[in-house]
């Protein structure tokens, strides 16, 4: 299936957008379209560790943007437009699609709620639990033709624990040159005690982080 | 808008293409598929997080219910997204260079296209069809895709070697370890910071900062 790479998925959706305004006092807002409110609503969601979609189990990485139109290419090509904007969501994450939609809907529901509510056919009636947030999603999924995975296709915590050890182990091997074949075994024992490289829990890098002072989950 | 995530950047065009073009078009991203060894100028590059094509018959853009009006299009649509590492002019020179027959081979007779060679008119087909990202989110921004891979070796070599060297003297720890060192020279790094090398990289930088500070 092109959605698939090994363990990795490629998750892209286009969700209509509504047309027209929401009505005054939609999430505070109005005299705005549905899509340029959207719009400030993504641009408005944090991007770092801080970000929901760092709470959303095996996500890689993720994009919101808007499709407002197609381009004109210019004569002798036709020109055409989309009757609707839409929400276009991609995403690369570890796993399955309904476990990890399930795991997105735990997660960050009310923030979901704060983007779809925006699209066609989602709405607090609509869509109330994950199984209905699941068929929406699955509605508006678009199927991918062909997937180049250049990464790897591990659980994220996996990668993380490796992208940990890989920065302490870089150290320990500066810090260690030079020194007589026990004291290098010696703190090599420490290091194992310390870093756990087979525990992918903790000590870990966390997700999302820009910062090499709080990136370690300790 | 944020195309950038770190080390990552998110690449999002749409271009035309006839239906009777997405039946050769489909063929060859089949066949890619199919034969792993097609694409290994795009692993060779290294520069890829993930990357995917999808095209689009008018029909499929998804309608869901009445309240939305129905698309009316003629052409196809593909829909090209990437995650890779450095920066837009990086990216799509080092494809122009390196690639430039895989490249034209996805791309064949959409609509205007130029081909990869020669640049200037590739990068305005690109720049012309390229969509700007409202939000980006990255696992790990301070790792390049080569780190990652990178990574997964160093974490297995590590328990590998721990459990090897359990019981072993000193001296044959150390033969162990200089092997060990020597099987990762090209995996042992340090990661940090993409250093802020254009105007969207200082934009998203002062986001990101304003995030530090609580600031929305």
């Amino acid at each position: 299936m092109a959605n698939q790479s090994g363990n990795a998925y490629a998750l892209a959706l286009l969700c209509p957008v509504r047309a027209g305004a929401p009505p005054a006092g939609f999430d505070g807002q109005c005299q705005e379209s549905y899509a340029a409110h959207l719009r400030y609503v993504l641009q408005s969601v944090r991007v770092s560790g801080d970000s929901p979609m760092a709470r959303v189990p095996n996500t890689y990485l993720s994009r919101f943007f808007l499709l407002d139109d197609v381009f004109y290419q210019g004569s002798p090509a036709l020109e055409e437009h989309l009757k609707s904007s839409y929400l276009v969501f991609c995403c690369n994450f570890h796993g399955e699609l309904e476990p990890y939609l399930t795991g997105m809907w735990k997660t960050i529901e009310s923030e979901v709620r704060l983007i779809l509510n925006h699209c066609v056919g989602f709405s607090d009636q609509t869509v109330r639990d994950a199984a209905a947030f699941i068929a929406y999603i699955k509605k508006c999924e678009i199927k991918t033709t062909f997937y180049f995975n250049g990464s790897t296709d591990q659980p994220l915590a996996e990668q993380l624990k490796g992208l940990y050890l890989k920065q302490e182990f870089s150290k320990f091997a500066f810090e260690n040159q030079g020194r007589s074949a026990r004291e290098i075994q010696e703190a090599f024992g420490e290091f194992i005690k310390g870093t756990e490289p087979e525990n992918t829990a903790r000590p870990a890098w966390k997700p999302g982080v820009y910062d090499l002072d709080k990136v370690v989950a300790k | 808008m944020s195309n950038i995530a770190g080390k990552a950047y998110a690449m999002n065009v749409i271009t035309p293409l006839k239906w009777l073009t997405t039946l050769r078009t489909r063929l060859i991203f089949w066949g890619a598929g199919k034969l792993p060894s097609t694409t290994l100028g795009l692993v060779t590059l290294s520069l890829i997080h993930y990357a995917r094509w999808v095209i689009l018959r008018p029909k499929d853009f998804p309608h869901l219910g009445p309240e939305q009006p129905k698309e009316d299009l003629q052409y196809c649509y593909m829909l090209f997204f990437s995650n890779f590492n450095g920066s837009w002019d990086q990216y799509v020179d080092s494809f122009s260079s390196t690639i430039p027959t895989g490249l034209d081979s996805f791309w064949y007779k959409n609509i205007k296209y130029t081909n990869s060679i020669p640049m200037l008119p590739f990068h305005r087909y690109i720049t012309w069809n390229q969509i700007w990202t409202d939000n980006y989110y990255n696992a790990y921004p301070m790792a390049s895709t080569n780190d990652v891979k990178s990574a997964q070796k160093v974490r297995q070599n590590l328990i590998d070697f721990a459990r090897s060297t359990a019981n072993a003297t000193p001296d044959d720890f150390q033969r162990q370890y200089n092997k060990l060192l020597l099987s990762l020279q090209h995996d042992l790094s340090q990661m940090g910071l993409n250093p802020v090398v254009s105007l969207s990289a200082s934009a998203v930088d002062r986001r990101l900062g304003k995030e530090r500070r609580g600031v929305s």
